[in-house]
């Protein structure tokens, strides 16, 4: 038997004497490297190679180096050379080497035959799809995910919209991140932040808006607390429903009640107005006033006076603020005191709090708005900033835009000139391409979930790279109502067994992470990219493979639309002497880098609205590029930190110290918005008279698919619990770790107590993360959704606490 | 315990029930206690290798004369965390031990091991200390910059961890050495370094 090579001691050596690494063995992970060690110090030999990779968790986008020997990942190191984690990763990094070896991998294609499933070849499986969605094009739905690489969601648009002329394909991220979209483009006339995080490198001030990136995105947080250990002074404010790790961290918190941040807002831009002490230069130079046109409300809403701007805010002082939100009036004015100084410089932090609200689009505008009013906006360090919480909800869903209503670049299927300009691209037919948008995801479930007889026009649905059956809202009408309806047909991709497996008609084996090439986009919009490094286990394939698959199925079988206009196959890619590589086959897949053409073809719609993206080739070389990438006269590419400020974004007119060059207006300024208050949907009353909140934690990222077969992170972290205030524990005679089951109208579960633990909510409201699928918190929730990202809100609803033995 | 367990852990627990059931109500010992064995100390057992006893473990000469390796400790324990002291630990093989690493003490409210310890060598007259943890800084994440909290979190002794500044560090008066922090730190290597008591107090009747 072979021992440990030399190298591999070497490795164990070097481990014993540092933290910042791991080493996967067998699923467990052993650190090996130093954070301090540069690229070209980790320990190498023969045999031992590495390769960057961003992480395959959150939306931070740290890199690391992944270690390879004998076809199997064996070591992971922060990547000193990332600009975004100087080296340093979070404790779910440093073991993201071993979410490739859980120990039930899907291997094989399952299809479900008289209720059980059984094991068949990837020819049927595609057979199987290619039939079904040949015999009725028009009901099927392709759901998506913030997690599919960039080349993914974009051959997963073009055989959706281009290929099937069928716009009912919607990623998961219109659960996330939808409501900040509609906030940038109603704010800015274009998609994603203008700062990046330089800004939390040079903030004086750190407002964290429902916020809890000590957990949720450890890596940017440690950037801002690594200041203060240096001896800066960062102020941090932390405006939440209940007390959080960040709430450890900060100088002061601001306790609300659930939809308090709009009054919030509000109260802000009410009093910068009111004491006259607003950025009158900025807002006359770069802003309109805008509200919402009371007969069909849009995100361009109409034009309204600064003086009628007044008027409509006049009512939110803080008294009346904190009768909405219960932050005491005096904090309102501390908050409009700070923003009213432009000496210091302001970050906003927001991701799902302010996103999962059913004032999501109205929140999204008036914190934009607050640091617009303000001036705080366009100078590093101040920023109105969301962040994501998938690696490329940002580069593959709002870029490419696998959204059910938009084109790749930030177009829109609405618009007959970018469905022309999307169809000459493709070289597809004119008309090719619907103008009428998909169902968005909650719709989108309910018409699959609804039986056909009774209008569900949704018969075939194929999800990939993501978990419905335990991330939608109000799980027991969008998603576990679908079982015995005989017509409807799941397709799942994924790799381990899931939720949403468990509900499958067809399980499709997936290939994860380093097992195949991709390209990911981050939340301060930086364009990442990595090699495939060691082959998936058993069958599994790559998803993007899948989809070019199943289009060339279609093909053979005479679908039109699988066609060009000269009559070649649309995922055509050809070697240097014009033959075809048959890339459907996937013995031929990696006879080319399937990723770096559709790249390459993908890049020209990213001029559109300026996001600009570098050559394949560059991000090769790269830590990643934020766009726009734009080339320099001696041929090198350059990435913007911030748009929008002359400083540093090229698009800028001459002349000019702001534009905002896609303003709805048409007049390069920015939209600051009026909405007014209005109650949540639903809220706690006598028969159900907790909020119940919900959300992630630090070990765990996402639904757990992955990280709870990470054992030192389950055993960091063995099962998801409901926090309760000990006030109402006591008073319902509850004690600490006891087992209770919470009941809302739609649905409950059973969860352990934890009381006074991590998070620590007011009385009168509850928390409960989401990533244990033994205890599904979505059961309870509600879809109501924010009338125009359609994103529900996970964040309240109505709730009831019963002890186990009253409860039965 | 501050830390919410499953349903699935409490039933477990109570399917864990002593083997002899007969000689226990609710986890207490009925049964006579053997006399102690405070006689001289012989020199083996003085140099036995430290290990990492069950709460209210005598000193270690006295344990491994009275321990009868009955296995009653072991059998008592709701968490399996009690477990015998492999063959290679030489004169202690056989004894009952805690391997944090593997299931930790929970640190339970009425010691069950020690109401199950016929012998005496577990006893509620002495100090439940097993031993001390020590945050290793150099592989501990929060020391890092990063935040990680669940050393103190889990934690079920009051005050043991205290967090200075997102940072861990262990109040070693307050400290039991049962291990949790141990096993269910997440850092890449693991920054808990636990030690046995290396001396415990005589038992003296």
């Amino acid at each position: 038997m072979k021992t440990l090579n030399t190298d591999r001691r070497q490795l164990m050596k070097t481990a014993a004497m540092a933290a910042a690494g791991s080493l996967v063995t067998g699923g467990v992970s052993l650190p090996v490297v130093n954070a301090d060690q540069a690229v070209g110090e980790l320990p190498a030999g023969e045999g031992l190679s590495w390769n960057k990779a961003p992480c395959r968790f959150c939306g931070t986008g740290c890199h690391v180096q992944v270690g390879v020997e004998n076809g199997r990942v064996v070591a992971i190191a922060g990547d000193k050379a990332a600009d975004v984690n100087k080296g340093l990763l979070c404790v779910k990094g440093y073991h993201v080497g071993g979410i490739l070896y859980g120990n039930d991998r899907l291997t094989k294609p399952l299809l479900r035959k008289d209720g059980k499933l059984v094991e068949i070849e990837w020819d049927e499986a595609l057979d199987v799809i290619a039939q079904r969605i040949m015999k009725s094009p028009e009901t099927f739905a392709f759901y998506g995910s913030g997690q599919w690489t960039i080349p993914e969601g974009y051959a997963a648009q073009k055989f959706m919209k281009g290929g099937l002329s069928n716009n009912h394909i919607d990623p998961n991220a219109r659960l996330c991140m939808a409501s900040a979209v509609t906030g940038f483009i109603a704010t800015y006339g274009v998609d994603e932040p203008a700062g990046c995080y330089q800004d939390l490198d040079e903030c004086d001030v750190l407002i964290t808006w429902g916020n809890n990136p000590a957990e949720m995105h450890p890596v940017l947080f440690s950037r801002v607390t690594d200041r203060r250990s240096r001896g800066e002074k960062v102020t941090i404010i932390d405006i939440g429903t209940r007390r959080t790790r960040t709430t450890d961290a900060a100088d002061d918190y601001l306790e609300m009640k659930p939809h308090g941040d709009v009054a919030i807002a509000l109260g802000i831009m009410h009093l910068l107005i009111e004491n006259d002490n607003y950025d009158k230069s900025f807002v006359e130079k770069h802003c309109n006033f805008r509200a919402l046109e009371a007969a069909t409300p849009t995100l361009k809403g109409e034009a309204i006076t600064e003086d009628e701007y007044r008027k409509r805010i006049a009512k939110y002082t803080p008294e009346l603020v904190e009768e909405l939100s219960g932050v005491p009036a005096e904090k309102i004015r501390m908050l409009a005191g700070l923003f009213a100084n432009r000496d210091r410089r302001i970050t906003s932090l927001w991701c799902m709090g302010m996103n999962q609200h059913t004032m999501g689009t109205a929140v999204n505008s008036l914190v934009h708005g607050v640091h617009l009013m303000s001036g705080h906006f366009g100078r590093p360090g101040d920023a109105p900033t969301s962040l994501t919480g998938q690696p490329s909800a940002c580069g593959t869903v709002r870029e490419v835009g696998t959204l059910a209503h938009a084109l790749p670049g930030g177009r829109l299927v609405a618009k007959e000139d970018h469905r022309q300009q999307c169809e000459e691209f493709w070289n597809l037919r004119a008309g090719s391409i619907q103008g009428v948008p998909g169902y968005h995801t909650v719709k989108m479930f309910e018409q699959f979930t609804k039986p056909t007889s009774e209008g569900g026009d949704i018969t075939t649905m194929f999800v990939q790279v993501t978990n419905p059956g335990q991330t939608l809202p109000n799980l027991n009408k969008l998603f576990n109502s679908k079982q015995g309806l005989e017509d409807k047909f799941l397709i799942v991709s994924d790799v381990y067994p899931t939720a949403s497996t468990e509900l499958a008609d067809l399980i499709l084996p997936a290939a994860m992470w380093v097992e195949k090439n991709g390209v990911y986009g981050n939340s301060e919009r930086r364009t990442q990219q990595w090699f495939k490094m060691v082959d998936p286990p058993g069958d599994a394939r790559d998803d993007t493979w899948m989809t070019i698959a199943i289009a060339r199925k279609l093909f053979d079988l005479g679908h039109e639309g699988m066609k060009d206009n000269d009559g070649e196959f649309i995922f055509s890619v050809k070697d240097e002497t014009g033959k075809e590589i048959p890339i459907w086959e996937f013995e031929h897949y990696y006879d080319t880098n399937v990723d770096k053409h559709l790249f390459e073809e993908y890049r020209q719609f990213t001029t559109m609205k300026h996001k600009n993206l570098a050559p394949y080739d560059e991000y090769v070389k790269a830590r990643g590029l934020r766009w726009p990438v734009v080339e320099q006269d001696d041929g090198s590419w350059r990435e913007t930190r911030f748009r929008f400020s002359a400083f540093d974004d090229p698009f800028v007119s001459e002349g000019q110290e702001f534009e905002f060059y896609h303003s709805t207006s048409q007049d390069g300024r920015a939209q600051i918005w009026f909405h007014d208050y209005t109650p949540p949907p639903e809220q706690p009353d006598q028969e159900y008279p907790f909020w119940l909140c919900t959300g992630r934690v630090l070990e765990h990222w996402h639904t757990g698919t992955m990280t709870r077969r990470l054992s030192p992170l389950n055993r960091a972290m063995p099962t998801a619990y409901i926090e309760m205030n000990p006030q109402d524990a006591k008073a319902a005679n509850i004690r600490q770790g006891e087992t209770v089951v919470i009941e809302t109208r739609r649905g409950k579960t059973e969860l352990p107590v934890w009381i006074d633990g991590r998070g620590r909510p007011p009385a009168g409201s509850v928390f409960v993360p989401f990533f244990d699928e033994t205890k599904l918190i979505n059961d309870c929730t509600l879809d109501e959704h924010d009338p125009f990202s359609k994103q529900p809100d996970y964040k309240k609803c109505a709730a009831r606490i019963v002890k186990k033995t009253a409860a039965g | 315990m501050r830390y919410p367990r499953t349903r699935a852990d409490i039933d477990t627990e109570a399917s864990t029930e002593p083997s002899h059931s007969t000689r226990h109500i609710a986890g207490i010992s009925i049964e006579p206690v053997a006399a102690t064995n405070l006689g001289p100390v012989p020199k083996l057992a003085a140099q036995a290798i430290p290990v990492h006893r069950p709460p209210g473990a005598v000193d270690e000469s006295q344990f491994l004369l009275g321990c009868t390796r009955c296995g009653e400790c072991i059998a008592a324990c709701p968490h399996d965390a009690i477990r015998k002291a492999a063959n290679r630990l030489g004169p202690v093989a056989g004894t009952p031990v805690i391997e944090a690493d593997l299931a930790a003490c929970l640190m339970c409210e009425d010691y069950p091991c020690i109401a199950a310890c016929e012998p005496g060598v577990l006893t509620d007259s002495l100090p439940v200390t097993m031993g001390t943890a020590r945050v290793t800084e150099h592989l501990c994440l929060a020391h890092h910059g990063t935040t990680c909290t669940i050393c103190s979190e889990r934690c079920p002794v009051e005050h043991a961890i205290c967090v200075n500044d997102g940072k861990p560090a262990v109040n070693e008066d307050a400290c039991t050495g049962c291990g949790v922090c141990r096993y269910v730190c997440p850092a890449p290597e693991n920054a808990i370094l636990l030690m046995p008591a290396f001396k415990r107090p005589r038992y003296t009747a």
